[in-house]
């Protein structure tokens, strides 16, 4: 056998065990999504307390602490969020609930509960405690764009699949996102989210993977606003615990209830 | 295709994969400086703070320019030129046991005005907002008893529905509805609440303890009192449900009675669209007019002669009449939410009533019993929290992080329908840090003289504010 040929061989070898591999990744990208979705949140009602620390043109600016409280909901498979600042001392005690259509503010000032909208709920911090307990495989369709090896947030290398993520109903924050998962453990690394315009609106690293209710998680992200690069914000999970959370917490007269201790 | 073709053509594959994963690793230096270190010290340090407490200090100056040549002339005292507020605001949770609650809110306040003569009382006041006990006996079953401010309503500028806004505004520093929610008092009553998977369910009852007392103006208000003539001179009992009854459609339906009038409410909402949520809040029962209302309550209260006839028409028939909030609001990719109402009194003025209320007052002078009349009716609507014109319009504007990050602009548009005389107030905040802001606020009635809003004797108003948060 010449040496071309032993070489057009192993191309062809490759070029197969490539294509199978594709298909084999093209069948599992919505699997591959749904391990991540476990991977950064348990199944199982929980709290946490996430600590947001804003960053402007590079400087350290503000600290807001939120008490997130999640739940999946079984019809929807989606994540059920009641949020309360903690921190800053203004805001104490305003709380979100972010439950499906379901989106209301309250403030214990006013004593008001106001009904805001989907894009009303990106305005605040709150927004990030919801964007980071979503669960993606239920809004968006995944695809495998290919395998590549990126550096993760600590720039080490990391193999990861690359994942293309299209918003399959309207409760998709984001049109599209941009997903980067580490092969064999199913680690978060990275995400890109897209307006409905194509623009890139925010980069997340997720890192810190460590032991919380029982897995190995991220507890902390860092997101990057890709309109105004000078703006970043780490947010860290922390005080992780599974709490029972009645379904009658996730409407709008429980708010005023809301109790963080 | 050559063997050799197929090698170069993985290897450019290969090599542009890697080239995909380089340009995806320039996003890192994006990351601050500051973030680049894991924050692992700091996973399991929850904060200190107590989501259940607000408390802060605030300074806030008033400056304000009367109005000269009114059509109806103002009865004496004239409104402050300027007035400076120091006050300690708290609102504070503690949990005694396992399903207790205490709850307490309030705001005591150091003023000076040009008005004010110091010093002497009117120069410390304090606002007991709130002070009661709560018990969870059952999962979801709530009793709490005490000074309670309960809310209702899902409109902004002007809410029908809430019943228990009535005579509890305190020395508001904004015409802001939103302000106007924050410095109010509550009402003593007993409130049950259940809350269960597929709704809500609340009852209140609110005794009479107190007999009714004249309107209050900013240089009568008693130093340490509750004011329970204000909040409890009439037994009031609510009802009110909330139902699921389709994802994020929970409509609520009140009842609500006042000595011997009756009253029914609903609220709706609908997410219309990613942008918009639309709202309807309706109120309505037999009553009188506005003015048949205030009339009796100023001769009720001694403020109006007894036995005297009104200078305008007398109708004391009731019927049944509505109150109405309609409206919608949009945010914008831009952090810019947009609130926009039409607001519907059928007690108010209509135009017959307003050429009346001119017609009456045109040639009085200031300390005339018809301008003390006149001008008690439209005090008496503001005290009660009602609007007074029929029919208006309500533009709000809210934009976070406006220009750079922590500043808030807010300003809203209350206009009267019938003359198309406006109040105006812009506002901004800026939160120089996580404890201090900055504020000022500007506000104006503007119209002709014979209008709704030109007709006041406050023409425009500017404060500046700083408070400090702990």
């Amino acid at each position: 056998m010449s040496r071309s040929t032993i070489l057009a061989s192993r191309v062809v070898a490759l070029g197969l065990a490539a294509t199978f591999a594709g298909i084999a990744y093209a069948q599992t990208a919505q699997e591959i999504v749904e391990q991540t979705d476990k991977v950064r949140n348990p199944t199982q009602p929980f709290r946490s307390t996430l600590t947001l620390t804003e960053y402007v043109g590079g400087k350290e600016r503000d600290h807001d602490t939120l008490v997130v409280f999640s739940k999946t909901d079984s019809a929807t498979r989606q994540f059920r969020n009641l949020i309360q600042y903690v921190e800053p001392a203004r805001d104490a005690g305003k709380s979100v609930l972010l439950d499906g259509r379901s989106l209301w503010f309250f403030d214990p000032a006013s004593k008001a509960s106001v009904r805001i909208s989907p894009q009303q709920r990106l305005i605040g911090q709150a927004a990030i405690g919801d964007v980071l307990t979503v669960n993606l495989a239920v809004d968006y369709t995944a695809s495998l764009i290919g395998t590549e090896k990126i550096e993760d947030a600590s720039r080490q290398q990391k193999e990861c699949w690359h994942l293309d993520l299209k918003a399959a109903n309207d409760q998709a924050v984001y049109n599209r996102v941009e997903y980067w998962v580490e092969r064999e453990s199913f680690h978060p690394i990275k995400g890109k989210f897209y307006s409905d315009s194509g623009r890139v609106l925010k980069i997340i690293y997720y890192r810190n993977f460590a032991e919380r209710l029982g897995g190995i998680r991220p507890t902390e992200a860092i997101i990057i606003d890709a309109v105004d690069t000078s703006l970043a914000t780490s947010a860290t999970f922390g005080d992780y615990r599974f709490q029972d959370i009645p379904d009658a917490w996730f409407q709008r007269d429980y708010l005023p209830r809301l109790q963080t201790k | 295709m050559t063997a050799r073709a197929c090698a170069i053509a993985l290897v450019i594959l290969v090599a542009g994969a890697g080239a995909a994963g380089a340009d995806e690793n320039k996003d890192l230096d994006l990351i601050p400086e500051g973030a680049r270190q894991s924050a692992a010290s700091s996973t399991e340090a929850p904060t200190t703070n107590d989501a259940g407490q607000r408390i802060y200090v605030e300074n806030a100056v008033t400056l304000a320019s009367r109005r000269n040549g009114l059509l109806v002339p103002f009865p004496p005292p004239p409104t402050f030129h300027w007035q400076d507020r120091l006050f300690l605001d708290v609102r504070k949770q503690w949990s005694p046991a396992d399903r207790v609650k205490l709850t307490y809110s309030g705001r005591l306040n150091v003023r000076a005005e040009d008005d004010l003569s110091s010093p002497s009382h009117e120069n410390v006041i304090h606002d007991l907002r709130e002070a009661y006990a709560g018990w969870e006996p059952l999962d979801g079953t709530y009793i709490d008893v005490g000074r309670i401010n309960l809310k209702s309503g899902v409109a902004l500028g002007y809410n029908p529905t809430d019943f228990f806004k009535t005579r509890a505004v305190v020395e508001p520093l904004s015409a802001d509805p939103t302000a106007l929610r924050e410095d109010r008092l509550g009402t003593v009553m007993v409130q049950g609440q259940h809350i269960g998977q597929g709704g809500a369910l609340t009852a209140a009852f609110a005794p009479r303890v107190s007999s009714a007392s004249s309107i209050y103006t900013n240089t009568n208000l008693p130093s340490f009192d509750p004011m329970f003539d204000r909040t409890n001179a009439q037994n009031r009992f609510l009802l009110k449900s909330s139902v699921d009854i389709a994802e994020g459609f929970s409509p609520e339906l009140l009842l609500y009675r006042e000595g011997s009038q009756t009253r029914l409410g609903a609220n709706l909402t609908s997410s219309v669209s990613q942008s918009v949520v639309a709202y309807l809040e309706w109120a309505g029962g037999r009553r009188a007019s506005l003015i048949d209302d205030a009339l009796r309550f100023g001769r009720n209260t001694g403020t109006l002669p007894s036995d005297a006839p009104s200078v305008l028409p007398e109708d004391s028939h009731r019927s049944f009449q509505s109150e109405l909030s309609v409206g919608a609001s949009y945010t914008t990719a831009t952090k810019i939410t947009f609130n926009f109402e039409y607001h519907f009194n059928q007690a108010g003025f209509s135009r017959a009533d307003w050429n009346n209320w001119f017609g009456a007052g045109r040639d009085s002078g200031a300390s005339s019993p018809v301008a003390r009349e006149l001008w008690f009716i439209r005090s008496y609507a503001l005290d009660q929290q009602q609007q007074l014109s029929r029919h208006g319009l309500f533009l709000r504007a809210d934009w976070t992080d406006a220009f750079v990050p922590r500043l808030q602009l807010t300003g809203f548009v209350n206009t009267d329908l019938y003359d198309g005389s406006s109040l105006v107030q812009l506002g901004a905040d800026y939160h120089l840090s996580n404890t201090w802001t900055v504020g000022a606020t500007v506000v104006g009635n503007f119209g002709g003289r014979h209008s709704d809003f030109g007709s006041l004797p406050q023409a425009a108003s500017f404060l500046v504010k700083i408070a400090r948060y702990f």
